[in-house]
This record gives C-alpha cells, sequence and structure tokens, in this order.
C-alpha cells in the first residue's frame, strides 16, 4: 500500500476534463466553476461532424474550498486530483481563485 | 474512557447534573454545545477528570421553539464562553449566565446561524456555479444547489 498522497492541492488535468459540470455541482462550499464551449469536429470517414465541449476555464476559489476532495472522488475522468503542494499566500482575496494556469498540476510553489 | 457514556437527564436536572459530575471526579468541562433535531434542541455537554481518561456526556433536550435552559457558569465557570457561543449561535437562553453578551458575532441581529431552519443569506445571494449548462444539457432531474434547504425557497414547503 503506498502512502496517501498529502490534501495539498487539487490539480486538473485539464486534457481529461469533458466539462461535465459534476465536480461544480457537488461542490459543497461552491468553490468551483467553469466555462466551456461547443465545437464540431470533423473526423475523415466520419458521416457528420461530432459536436465536442471544449473546456475554457476552470477556478478553484482556495478561500471557499474546504478540502474535502468530493470533486477529486466524483470525477469521472479522474480529471482531478490531489497533489502535494504549498504557497497558497495571496496578496487579497481575489488571487485565492485559481484558474486553469494555476491549476496545471505544478508541484512546486506559485 | 467510558467515550460513549452518555446521561440524559431532565431540563429541570440539568445543572445539578453537572453539579454531580464535577463533584463526583469529573471537573472539566472539554465541551457544551447543541444539535439541533428539528423541534428539539438536544444541549450536550461533556466533562472529564484531570488525566482525559474518563469523561461523561451530558445530555437533555429542550423545546426549538423556545430554547431556555439554566446556565452552568455558576457550576463550571469554563461554560461562560461555550453558553455565549451556543445562545448565538442556536437561540438558547441560558438562565442565569452572568456575562451574555454575544461572543462572536457582532450584534444578535437576524435568525440564529446554525440553526438549520436559518436560510445561509450567501446561498440565496449569489448565483450557484453549477446553474451554469455550458453542454446546453439540460438535466431532467430538478436538484437543489447542496447547501440549500427547500424551505428556504420562494413557495418551499417548510
Amino acid at each position: 500500500m503506498t502512502a496517501p498522497t498529502p490534501h495539498h492541492f487539487i490539480a486538473l488535468i485539464e486534457d481529461a476534463c469533458t466539462s461535465c459540470l459534476i465536480c461544480v455541482q457537488e461542490c459543497p462550499t461552491w468553490c468551483i466553476s467553469l466555462d466551456s464551449h461547443h465545437e464540431e469536429v470533423s473526423e475523415p470517414g466520419a458521416r457528420r461532424p461530432r459536436t465536442v465541449s471544449v473546456l475554457d476555464d476552470f477556478r478553484i476559489d482556495y478561500g471557499l474550498c474546504m478540502y474535502c476532495g468530493i470533486c477529486v472522488d466524483l470525477c469521472p475522468f479522474d480529471a482531478l486530483e490531489w497533489r502535494p503542494r504549498v504557497g497558497y499566500q495571496a496578496e487579497g482575496r481575489d488571487d485565492l481563485v485559481h484558474d486553469i494556469a494555476r491549476l496545471d498540476g505544478g508541484t512546486s510553489d506559485g | 474512557m467510558i467515550a460513549d457514556d452518555m446521561l440524559e437527564v431532565a431540563v429541570a436536572e440539568w445543572a445539578e447534573a453537572a453539579r454531580e459530575a464535577r463533584d463526583g471526579g469529573l471537573p472539566f468541562l472539554e465541551l457544551l454545545t447543541v444539535v439541533d433535531r428539528g423541534d428539539e434542541l438536544d444541549v450536550v455537554a461533556r466533562m472529564s477528570d484531570a488525566s482525559g481518561r474518563l469523561s461523561l456526556g451530558l445530555m437533555t433536550r429542550v423545546a426549538a421553539d423556545a430554547p431556555r435552559i439554566e446556565s452552568l457558569a455558576a457550576v463550571l465557570p469554563a461554560a461562560s464562553w461555550h453558553e455565549r457561543e451556543v445562545a448565538e449561535m442556536f437561540g438558547v437562553v441560558f438562565d442565569g449566565h452572568p456575562d451574555p453578551r454575544p461572543l462572536l458575532l457582532r450584534g444578535t441581529a437576524g435568525a440564529p446561524p446554525l440553526r438549520r431552519g436559518t436560510p445561509l443569506a450567501v446561498r440565496l445571494e449569489r448565483a450557484w456555479p453549477g446553474e451554469v449548462e455550458p453542454a446546453s444539457r439540460r438535466r431532467s432531474r430538478q436538484q437543489l444547489p447542496p447547501g440549500v434547504r427547500p424551505e428556504w425557497l420562494p413557495g418551499g414547503s417548510a
């Protein structure tokens, strides 16, 4: 058995996210929000274009998050996972909202 | 360690039960709080001995619409802050409390915030992020956002 991953930081694996909104809707503290849009993808050989959802932004407000991990547990595509990280110091309230660039799964401070 | 030991007493015997526990070798008040059961509130206290290995839970029930109970502050001075917190958070009146000022909240206007029936204002003011439907898929099942109770909504059942 491996040691449990410390519950420090929730990383988003952008490519795995389908914008299904399950994490957003199940979050007890309403700390997650996301934006996405639809795109039609034409694949060679396909009879008609396929509609896919494209993630535009994903935000976690660490001023509200209570690290319960429900989002990590419920994500059907394993697009959220715990990563060890420290460095949550923020200059202001708004700085605690981590957008898609800051949820990229970096393991260093920042 | 008798952590599961919970003694239920009548409201009238609340302070006397605490006095008996104190004099019977459990002089430390570890906890005093309330559990909202709907029609009734459970007032719960836990007392322990000097080692912390022996403890006893005391519990009594008060009516939720006019919760009133004797203060333990005369028996256990440590109860004073706990009771001030319970008073402001759950609206329980402690008879004979030496200093009934709010402990944490500024002012006492509005419904007691930790009672289940008290709407959480921020949940009604803020738009639920889950309402955004970027995939233009409407869920067939109408669901309430987490943290919102049906009776808070206009026309909701009480």
